[in-house]
């Protein structure tokens, strides 16, 4: 069983039983077993961030680590307040705790996928300058890692006796959009900037549309 | 009071719920469309200008108080009218409780809504329209899938209470037709609540009492089909 004593035991079990971690997170020490899981996605996922940089080299090797980690800690904290909220409108009786660590084994578990798909995507960086071709391979694995970490959220719900899978859903929905628009606020990211930030606000979709006009 | 709100968020209060003596339940309610409707008043205003946001931060809550006091005779009437055994108490007591929940939704929210306003392209900019046009797309899901949820869960309650599926609904489309009727015209009364960037910053427009939804909708109608 995964224990807070052991945060290793706590990936395996992520990835072969995750059923068990969704029952530790309903007993007295989730809160410690959530913010392993908060720190262990945010650290893989930045991992994955050192694999996005390396297609720009120089200061993208760490700008692009820094930038998907923050970006996952403010998606999260953007959706939170709704996920507890959406979790009661489905008819489920949880603790905040069990919902944030619902959560956070949801990124982690999309941080461990995105670390196994990181040689893939090594590969394909230094096969290709198209940064719209980079931008959207490391857009197609990140939406299957958190296909999967949605997943577990759904399985959290039917475990704690959801009497409707619709609200979870428009909350899933709801949590892509921000962290598809995050990408887009903290840009750039694979291509290399002269500000860390970017000077011109602008949606997602209006930003792909541009990078793949070339503009 | 949180296990009472997540207990209501949830749809599962008992028939006994709108039994509770005493005027603390009326405070709880109040408080948390206080709360949650100044928080997503204040992001809707903001996109105009800081002093808008705190201008809509108050009007929110009071358009729902004075849609609530106005519409309250005629609300209890018809609750009684139906056949659902309401007293003018209780039908009080649960309205303030679905505005509550679309409240404390909307309050959920306000994160998802703040984040769309700092990604939207500022007023002045080239793409200051596309900026304005997912503001308002933004917002008008998030109030229409709190109200939706708000009156699913009147409409369990009031089944609860009147043990009649159809009593249940007339007393709720009545009070929806009524709150809707007389809400439009008291945002129009109240506006702006986003705030148009060729008008200055005001609480409300000069002689507010003046005009109507009703026609200035009438107007529109005619000017694009007339």
């Amino acid at each position: 069983m995964p224990n807070a004593e052991n945060p290793i035991s706590l990936l395996e079990n992520l990835l072969k039983h995750p059923g068990r971690v969704v029952h530790e997170l309903q007993q007295k020490q989730a809160s410690v077993l959530a913010g392993w899981l908060l720190l262990f996605g945010i650290v893989g996922i930045a991992i994955y961030g050192t694999v996005v940089g390396a297609q720009s080299g120089g200061a993208q090797m760490w700008i692009a680590p820094v930038k998907l980690g923050l970006g996952t800690l403010l998606a999260v904290l953007i959706c939170l307040p709704s996920l507890y909220i959406f979790t009661c409108l489905g008819g489920i009786d949880a603790q905040l705790r069990s919902v944030c660590g619902a959560l956070f084994a949801a990124v982690c578990l999309s941080s461990i996928l995105l670390i196994g798909f990181a040689p893939v995507a090594w590969i394909f960086s230094q096969s290709t300058d198209s940064i719209a071709f980079m931008g959207a391979l490391h857009l197609l694995f990140w939406l299957i890692g958190i296909r999967f970490g949605l997943r577990l959220i759904d399985a959290t719900g039917r475990f704690l006796g959801a009497r409707s899978k619709g609200h979870l859903r428009i909350w899933s929905v709801i949590f892509i959009l921000v962290c598809l628009q995050m990408t887009t606020t903290l840009r750039p990211i694979i291509a290399p900037s002269k500000t860390f930030l970017p000077t011109e606000k602008k949606f997602f979709l209006a930003h792909w549309l541009d990078s793949i006009n070339g503009k | 009071m949180i296990e009472h709100f997540k207990t209501l968020l949830r749809g599962e209060l008992g028939a006994g719920s709108l039994e509770k003596s005493g005027w603390r339940w009326f405070a709880i309610y109040c408080l948390a469309i206080v709360v949650g409707s100044s928080v997503y008043g204040a992001a809707i205003g903001l996109w105009r200008a800081p002093l808008q946001s705190v201008f809509t931060a108050i009007k929110f809550p009071l358009l729902i108080f004075l849609t609530c006091i106005g519409n309250g005779a005629v609300n209890g009437m018809l609750a009684q009218l139906f056949g659902s055994g309401l007293s003018f108490r209780q039908t009080a007591l649960a309205v303030l409780m679905s505005f509550a929940v679309a409240a404390v939704i909307l309050g959920a929210l306000s994160p998802v809504t703040l984040f769309v306003l700092y990604n939207a392209p500022p007023l002045g900019s080239a793409n200051a329209i596309v900026g304005h046009s997912m503001m308002l797309l933004t917002h008008v899901f998030a109030i229409a899938f709190a109200g939706i949820m708000a009156n699913l869960r009147l409409l369990d309650l009031l089944r609860r209470m009147t043990g009649c599926d159809t009593a249940a609904r007339a007393v709720l489309f009545s009070w929806l037709g009524g709150n809707l009727f007389l809400g439009a015209q008291l945002a129009w009364t109240l506006r702006p609540f986003i705030g148009s960037p060729g008008l200055t910053v005001q609480f409300l427009r000069d002689d507010p009492l003046r005009g109507n939804f009703y026609e200035a909708v009438w107007r529109a109608f005619r000017h694009l089909f007339l």
